[in-house]
């Protein structure tokens, strides 16, 4: 693929048809919540759009995020959008290795120095920096040098937005998402563990239409995708207004689709766009499979309790620490009650009344 | 009924001029009486009394039982109001939480505990029916006995029972009657042919009288020494445990209501009785019957009846025959509070009645939850309230009338007092009788 | 840590030992005064006192009638509310949860629209009975601020629970942490005013009531 062609071409060149092309644009445009009037609008961005550099640096990640994305049974429209990109850098796909994938990540650097896009999967070690080293660099040293010249830097995955899995506790490494460390660069986090396929190239779709990156919410994640909980989107919402619960994975409940709130779904806290677009080009999502939601897009969510505790379960503490409480209370009560007897003995022993 | 009404006027004549005799309270710092207030509730509280202080919800039901909110809808006069000084003394100076109340909760002044006399004496009469109707079960009124007990050794006894306190406790007199009147009751019935038996040795049954019976209500007196007589059982009454009454007592003074009760105690003892028989005479029957022991330090060897107590018991035990004279009468029984809902004396006097062979008309609202009289625990001879009482007679009266009876039967002299005193200003016609005058007058032969 | 993570953990932890350390102080403090004897003769032995006490701790939850038609509006929305508060907190699928999680057992719930009616009665039950203590004679010259207090923090967790039901007010998961803390207030505060009635009453009824079946009175 020559770098200077463009989207357009690029596709033609792959035999996409005009209408397959078009079909995608409106795909996009309904999935990202935008205007059937702006389809033509994506379509003529993408079309004319140069294939702009991408580098995607992988630190400590368990490479889900790519399969995710990479995972098709058939190639998909969104399989050759992601051809279409001059992806400079991405250990699991490119072909070259060693020197000469670090040169080549280097050069992509200098020729489009502020305009490249940078994709991040994994987290950064902090604690100790040479936890996870790419060729004799750490993570923290790469991704600074590469962001600097970053025009947007994507984190895709919870690792890299919020620290994922290597950031529970104890959190060894010191792990920590990419907003941590970069603080000068518009980040788009896209949570996840991994992230729905079409909401990644929903993302990249749209930074690459409009130029810049989509409105984020508190956590910097696109709205587009991550506005709504999954309790509101749920089709088993019905279920769990009317007090119908699943109390085991394989009781009557369960097999009936009931609600998995029992079962410690994670849903009403959890933002993400799984009961909508769903998983595997719509089929299904953890809900619909039986399992109650994990809360993947969210924070820290190795560490709030078990995945199969409620949410409405309390961390209670120890009993040891309320019986502790209990016989303080008794002490210092019965220390009161001697007390104030001591008073009443002395009041009835007294003259004057 | 059988009563000396001229007597009856004198004693409403002699209550009246009451505060132009009683001295004047002795003087007392301000901060003197709330010490004195504060040491009686320290030294007093009791541990169900300290629980039912943490309970209290504010839920105002209280008021809803009181006759005199009831007869009044003043606000002033909720129950728990009452022990507004008592509840911030515990819990400033006893409660477990004293430590956060001394800074939350105010601490109480003279002025108040002035105010407060009105509260706890005039319109309270320790009748309990509040602590019947708390949710929380709150037993409001043994607090306001304490509350009496404090006000009165804070100098705060409202004058005319700290006057009658002082005089029975000293001088064993009410009203200036005393052994000499008691003993005119007793040679007026001897002069009628009845044998009346006093201080006689190898008795089984002390009967306890009151000087209102042997000046005022003769009636009972005369029903009582008939009824003991036909029994056939060594009774005898005592020159030196003749009263049953105890102002000290009503009052709030420990010392002279121990005074009053030991005179009857060691009568008892010294004469060796099984049993003790309390008059009519309201708080009589509680003083002994369930606070004498008190004052005593021990049980007592001796068990303690109400004259209608005793009366239905003999009765039932076949050894007491009476005439249905009344047969086809109607009449209503007045529960007083002091035997009824504070004493548990409720079937006997009933039991009498029927055999009386009256047709008994039940109040609306009787037995436990009968409304007081309004002028128990010695409020009768409150001059001040008087108009508070008024309003509580025509509660009474009103009930009265819905039963549509001819006669009101009770068994307790303050009780009687109070009713009469409310018919003769509204000029109502019917009798109030005393039970026991009625079953002695009409003993079978 | 988020404040949902902290309102469900540090929060719930320390409101709990304060909770228990305040209640058990309490009650020891004020059941361990000077006691006296009590040497006159009872009627009933002492069996029947206990029984006579345990029964007035169940009956005083229903007046007689002679007292009812006197305190009916009072008696009917003071028992509303407490049970329709007590339905909402034990019968409320995610309130059983919660407690399961600390008693290791829980117990079958309503459906959420049941527990919003229920809900919506208690609260309205609950502001006409706070006008109602504002304005009524007896209620004014007794109310103090402690009574005000715990009106606002008892009732502030069925507000926060609706409008955490509801999806109103702030995002889910901050009205969920704002539902959790109100009721964290509601430990707080409980041993140091009325609410603790929830244990006293218990005593107090029984105490009236043993009291009194010893004079042979029913009440």
């Amino acid at each position: 693929m020559k770098k200077d062609q463009t989207v357009g071409e690029a596709l033609r060149q792959r035999g996409v048809s005009r209408r397959g092309f078009l079909k995608f644009c409106a795909a996009t445009a309904s999935m990202m919540a935008l205007s059937p009037a702006l389809v033509p609008k994506i379509a003529r961005a993408l079309e004319n759009a140069r294939r702009p550099s991408v580098i995607w640096l992988s630190f400590q990640e368990c490479t889900g995020c790519l399969e995710s994305i990479t995972r098709s049974a058939s190639p998909t429209i969104e399989d050759l959008i992601f051809n279409v990109i001059s992806l400079d850098y991405q250990e699991v796909l490119q072909a070259a290795s060693g020197t000469h994938a670090e040169e080549a990540r280097k050069a992509a650097m200098q020729e489009n120095h502020g305009k490249y896009l940078l994709v991040v999967d994994g987290s950064i070690p902090v604690g100790n920096p040479d936890y996870s080293t790419i060729a004799g660099i750490s993570n923290l040293d790469m991704l600074k040098e590469t962001a600097a010249g970053a025009a947007a830097i994507v984190s895709v995955g919870s690792c890299a937005a919020f620290g994922g899995i290597p950031h529970a506790n104890p959190n060894p490494t010191g792990a920590v998402g990419v907003s941590e460390i970069i603080t000068d660069k518009p980040i788009i986090n896209v949570p996840g563990c991994p992230p729905i396929p079409a909401v990644i190239t929903g993302v990249l779709a749209h930074y690459l239409t409009f130029g810049k990156i989509p409105e984020l919410d508190h956590l910097g994640r696109p709205v587009a995708f991550y506005g709504q909980n999954i309790h509101d989107r749920c089709y088993r919402r019905p279920f769990y207004e009317r007090g119908k619960f699943a109390e085991t994975f394989d009781d009557e409940g369960a097999r009936k689709g009931w609600c998995l709130y029992k079962l410690g779904c994670k849903g009403p806290i959890t933002y993400n766009a799984c009961a909508v677009t769903k998983w595997n080009d719509g089929v299904s999502f953890p809900i619909q499979s039986g399992h109650g939601c994990l809360g993947c897009s969210e924070p820290n969510f190795w560490d709030k309790g078990s995945f199969y505790r409620p949410i409405s379960a309390g961390m209670w503490g120890t009993p040891e620490g309320l019986a502790a409480a209990a016989v303080a209370g008794a002490a210092i009560g019965v220390g009161s009650a001697l007390a104030a007897r001591s008073r009443q003995k002395k009041a009835s022993e007294e003259e004057g009344a | 009924m059988n009563i000396n009404m001229e007597a009856f006027d004198q004693f409403r004549e002699g209550v009246s001029r009451l505060p132009e005799m009683i001295p004047p309270a002795p003087e007392m710092a301000d901060d003197e009486r709330v010490r004195r207030f504060k040491k009686t509730i320290i030294e007093s509280v009791a541990p169900h009394q300290a629980m039912d202080l943490e309970t209290c919800v504010h839920c105002g039901a209280c008021a809803e039982a009181c006759h005199y909110y009831v007869a009044t809808q003043d606000a002033k006069y909720t129950p728990i109001r009452k022990l507004d000084m008592l509840r911030r003394v515990y819990r400033r100076e006893l409660g477990p939480n004293r430590w956060l109340h001394k800074l939350l909760t105010r601490d109480i002044t003279a002025e108040e505990l002035e105010e407060w006399q009105e509260l706890v004496y005039d319109s309270c009469t320790e009748c309990g029916r509040c602590s019947l109707i708390c949710p929380m079960g709150i037993h409001i009124q043994d607090m306001i006995i304490m509350s009496r007990e404090a006000l009165a050794s804070a100098g705060l006894a409202v004058a005319e029972q700290r006057a009658l306190a002082h005089e029975q406790g000293e001088k064993d007199t009410m009203f200036g009657m005393g052994k000499d009147m008691f003993m005119q009751g007793v040679e007026r019935l001897r002069q009628s042919g009845l044998e009346v038996p006093v201080d006689q040795p190898d008795s089984e049954i002390l009967v306890v009288s009151t000087v209102m019976d042997a000046a005022l209500f003769n009636d009972a007196m005369e029903g009582t020494v008939k009824i003991m007589n036909s029994l056939g059982r060594p009774w005898t009454m005592s020159t030196c445990g003749f009263e049953g009454a105890n102002f000290g007592y009503m009052a709030g003074y420990y010392e002279y209501r121990k005074d009053a009760s030991m005179r009857v105690i060691s009568a008892a003892i010294d004469l060796g009785v099984k049993t003790v028989i309390a008059p009519e005479c309201g708080h009589a029957y509680p003083a002994l019957r369930w606070d004498g022991a008190a004052v005593y330090g021990k049980p007592f060897p001796f068990e303690v009846l109400a004259i209608s107590e005793f009366i239905g018991r003999e009765m039932k035990a076949g050894n007491l025959k009476v005439k249905p004279a009344f047969s086809g009468q109607k009449v209503t029984y007045h529960d007083p509070c002091k035997l009824g809902r504070m004493g548990g004396v409720f079937d006997e006097p009933r039991e009498a009645l029927k055999a009386l062979g009256v047709d008994l008309v039940e109040m609306d609202v009787n037995r436990q939850q009968s409304y007081c009289c309004g002028g128990g625990a010695g409020n009768f001879i409150i001059n001040r309230a008087a108009p508070l009482r008024a309003k509580v007679w025509e509660l009474k009266r009103g009930q009265f009338d819905q039963t549509g009876a001819d006669t009101v039967v009770t068994s307790c002299d303050s009780c009687r007092i109070n009713f009469m005193v409310g018919a003769q200003d509204t000029h109502w016609e019917k009798p109030i009788e005393s039970l026991a005058a009625l079953v002695g007058a009409n003993l079978a032969e | 840590m988020s404040l949902l993570d902290f309102a469900r953990g540090p929060a719930l932890q320390w409101s709990l030992i304060i909770f228990v350390f305040g209640v058990v102080w309490r009650i020891v403090g004020a059941a361990l005064l000077m006691r006296t004897r009590d040497f006159s003769k009872a009627r009933v032995s002492s069996g029947d006192r206990v029984k006579g006490g345990v029964r007035t701790i169940l009956t005083r939850s229903v007046p007689p009638e002679t007292f009812e038609k006197r305190i009916r509006f009072q008696f009917i929305t003071g028992s509303l509310w407490h049970i329709g508060y007590f339905a909402v907190v034990l019968l409320f699928v995610p309130h059983i949860l919660f407690f399961e999680s600390f008693l290791g057992f829980g117990w079958p719930g309503l459906p959420n629209p049941v527990i919003l009616v229920i809900g919506a009665i208690t609260l309205a039950t609950l502001v006409a009975l706070l006008v109602r203590r504002m304005i009524h004679p007896v209620l004014k010259i007794i109310s103090t601020a402690d009574d005000y207090i715990s009106w606002v923090v008892a009732t502030l967790p069925l507000i926060t629970g609706f409008l955490a039901m509801a999806h109103l007010g702030l995002r889910y998961e901050t009205m969920l942490a704002i539902h959790i803390l109100s009721f964290e207030l509601l430990l707080i505060w409980f041993p140091f005013g009325k609410l603790m009635h929830l244990f006293f009453v218990f005593p107090s009824r029984y105490n009236v009531g043993a009291i009194f079946a010893r004079r042979g009175v029913r009440v």
